[in-house]
């Protein structure tokens, strides 16, 4: 599995020297501020050169801190799963990182080994990703059959990376680790003299859950693990994700278009539109007060489950075309609340309470001749209801 | 939501169709018969959205592709427009013209390298367009799913519109040549979140304006309360519960549909999350005997296990395949339940 995460070859980037204490920007949940685990700065990427080039990822701001689950929700285009292959130095040809900074925080923060434990991401060579890569950092991605190695049972992907990154353990070991490993996400023993096409879709991206954890990664970036999948399944999936996080502690990057998934998921979510984050808010304070009429609009966009049945208007227009983006704010030609100067100049992301909450739109600048709506000013709730509050810290009781 | 009586255009009466598997034992290995749709029966009216809801592998699509004639049915009839259709004859030009399938990926349902023009000009020439009337026709074709300027639509390709263009395209096409039933195959699951409200309204407008009789195919039981005048779960090939309106959802009287809703992420509830019972219960297979969701069903009776449940009456033509409501209900077409129990298929 290791082998076939290999990268193309970077533009030279200059390593940046990385200063642990100062870069620490506002963290969004207080009491984390020294757990950083991934810290992404002013991150762009392209995709081609030149007067081609199309921006997919647009000066990105993101921190993960250990055992918290980040969701980044968005439409297809509209960056998240381009900047955690960047991140993570995944990307392809002719996706270029053009900016910005990328570390890993690999020690525990203010032990005397944590704080020089960071890893520059960007300037990384591949022997040193190799190192962290499933053994620090997994991912799943959202095929799991296109992941999978078809000709091969799922015992030797388990025996590939457990071999390559855990020398000393013997072949026996490697099968208990393995079969212990299936077991956590509730899969018999059986399963590992299978091959992928022999699984089911839940099946295969339950395997694929198993191997990331393989290493006890500290950070694991899914994306959308649950969109190929049935309501059933992805229902059962996330709970397993929740135990797991909650038994394991890892961190989690969830990226996703379902954004009512996230909400009961992640405890920070981010949403991107068209390579922009429009707003990063805690989950439920995000789903309770939207700031951004993109997040309003994508809230309002599924069904629900209860209450009278009243026509859904959803978000008119369609996702923007990367390479002609609109002036301005780009989502300003679908939005119910445009003014002049939407169309003219970009909203910076601002930061509007201390509990990190942040909206990139010219109706929050606070300029008194603009009159909030009512949907999006809405009072954030005071209190978390309780079984919502997630815990940052890792509880190592067994649920 | 409509004024005129609604009358039914296509129904299937009885519709199955089991594929044979060969076992892996070998060449003289007992043979298995997969029975993807088992005796569904369901009917199209005028003006109204019939919703059908399964998990992948529950045989929505295969019954999608029988009404469209596209699957030959093992057995069962089906009858348009109070005609009996010969399900063993090769389908006709004029019954593709009464019923259009919409397909769930609008990527690989339009010819990537002619222009939509050629796309929607197609149907209408071989549906008895001429070449003088041909360009207006696809152009009030394009009117009628709101993608205006039409001509800049028409001289487009495929790649260069989005997947809910895309999919208003595919409908478009699938309108020109007049239909009475629109059979449409998880239209919006390929599509990004804030354009699939906007094909879902779509289809409700069709239904209500032009009397359309939709069927509606899909996993999202929200999507299915939202549009749907009718709603139908199926379970490994079986119709489990079936209700009008948004009873099927408010009150689900199924085991298996009260899964499915509790699986649907809802923020409202936060206790989804927390009860979570990850006993991996959708890894179980589909019971052989007895009522096919009693290997993952939490309310299982001795019962279940033994003997097939008929479909019981639950109130206002709500009904559901299960024991749990064998009492003070009455079953319905037992007879038929019992033909196939005795393991006999009446091949027509």
């Amino acid at each position: 599995m290791s082998e076939s995460l290999r990268t193309e070859p970077l533009p030279s980037l200059s390593p940046r020297p990385v200063d642990s204490v100062t870069s620490r920007v506002a963290a969004p949940v207080v009491e984390t501020t020294d757990d950083l685990i991934l810290e992404v700065k002013d991150f762009s990427v392209d995709y081609g050169w030149g007067e081609e080039a199309v921006r997919a990822v647009n000066h990105v701001n993101l921190n993960v801190h250990r055992s918290q689950v980040l969701g980044i929700a968005g439409e297809s285009g509209s960056g998240k799963s381009t900047l955690v292959y960047a991140i993570t130095r995944l990307l392809r040809a002719p996706g270029i990182i053009t900016g910005g900074e990328a570390t890993l925080h690999l020690g525990e923060r203010g032990t005397a080994q944590g704080d020089d434990n960071v890893l520059d991401l960007l300037a990384a060579t591949q022997r040193e990703l190799r190192k962290i890569r499933w053994s620090q950092v997994s991912i799943v991605l959202q095929s799991a059959l296109n992941a999978l190695d078809p000709v091969q049972r799922i015992s030797s992907e388990f025996e590939e990376i457990l071999k390559t990154h855990r020398r000393d353990m013997s072949r026996a070991e490697r099968r208990v680790r393995a079969v212990e490993l299936l077991g956590m996400v509730g899969l018999e023993e059986d399963r590992l003299a299978r091959f992928p096409h022999e699984l089911s879709g839940g099946q295969r991206q339950r395997v694929m859950i198993a191997i990331a954890l393989a290493l006890d990664p500290q950070l694991v970036i899914m994306d959308e693990p649950t969109t190929a999948l049935d309501v059933v399944t992805q229902r059962e999936i996330i709970n397993e994700l929740h135990e797991l996080r909650s038994t394991l502690g890892f961190a989690m990057i969830f990226i996703t278009h379902d954004l009512s998934l996230l909400v009961e998921l992640a405890d920070e979510i981010v949403v991107m539109y068209a390579g922009t984050v429009v707003e990063r808010a805690p989950a439920s304070a995000l789903y309770e007060a939207p700031r951004h009429p993109y997040t309003l609009g994508l809230l309002s966009s599924s069904p629900p489950l209860h209450g009278p049945r009243n026509e859904l208007t959803g978000i008119p227009g369609s996702p923007p075309d990367l390479s002609r983006l609109p002036s301005g704010c780009s989502f300003h030609p679908r939005c119910p609340y445009a003014m002049e100067r939407c169309a003219t100049e970009e909203p910076p992301l601002r930061t509007l309470d201390d509990s990190g909450r942040s909206v990139a739109c010219w109706l929050h600048d606070d300029d008194p001749s603009v009159a909030l709506p009512e949907v999006l000013a809405r009072a954030t709730p005071l209190r978390v209801p309780t079984s919502q509050t997630k815990t940052f810290v890792p509880t190592r009781s067994a649920s | 939501m409509t004024t005129i009586e609604p009358t039914t255009v296509l129904e299937a009466r009885h519709l199955s169709r089991h594929f044979t598997q060969r076992s892996t034992a070998g060449w003289f290995g007992a043979k298995r018969v997969n029975r993807a749709v088992d005796d569904v029966s369901l009917h199209l009216d005028t003006g109204r959205v019939t919703a059908v809801v399964g998990e992948s592998g529950s045989g929505k699509s295969v019954l999608a592709r029988m009404l469209a004639r596209i699957v030959t049915p093992t057995s069962g009839d089906l009858v348009l427009n109070e005609e009996p259709i010969p399900i063993r004859s090769k389908r006709t030009l004029q019954y593709a013209s009464e019923v259009q399938l919409v397909l769930q990926d609008p990527f690989a349902s339009i010819n990537p390298v002619h222009r939509i023009r050629h796309s929607l000009e197609r149907p209408l020439l071989i549906h008895g367009a001429t070449s003088r009337n041909v360009a207006e026709l696809s152009e009030a074709a394009l009117r009628r799913v709101s993608l205006e300027p039409a001509s800049r639509f028409l001289d487009s390709y495929p790649h260069e519109l989005s997947g809910g263009q895309l999919q208003r395209i595919s409908i478009a096409r699938a309108l020109c040549v007049k239909p009475k039933v629109l059979l449409a195959d998880e239209p919006i699951s390929m599509l990004d979140v804030s354009v699939r409200l906007g094909v879902l309204n779509l289809l409700r407008g069709l239904c209500d304006d032009e009397q359309l009789a939709i069927l509606y195919i899909t996993h999202d039981i929200a999507s299915a309360r939202y549009l749907a005048d009718e709603t139908l779960v199926m379970y490994a090939g079986q119709v489990v519960e079936q209700s009008s309106g948004t009873t099927l959802i408010d009150e689900p009287a199924h085991p298996y549909t009260q899964l499915l809703i509790a699986s649907v992420p809802d923020p409202t509830d936060p206790t989804r999350l927390a009860s979570g019972n990850s006993d991996h219960r959708s890894l179980a297979p589909i019971a052989d005997t007895g009522c096919h969701f009693s290997s993952r069903c939490p309310q299982v009776l001795d019962v279940c296990r033994t003997s097939e449940p008929p479909m019981f009456d639950v109130g206002d033509g709500h009904v559901a395949r299960c024991w749990l409501h064998r009492d003070g209900t009455e079953a319905i077409d037992v007879s038929l339940s019992q033909r196939r129990q005795g393991g006999t298929i009446t091949r027509k």
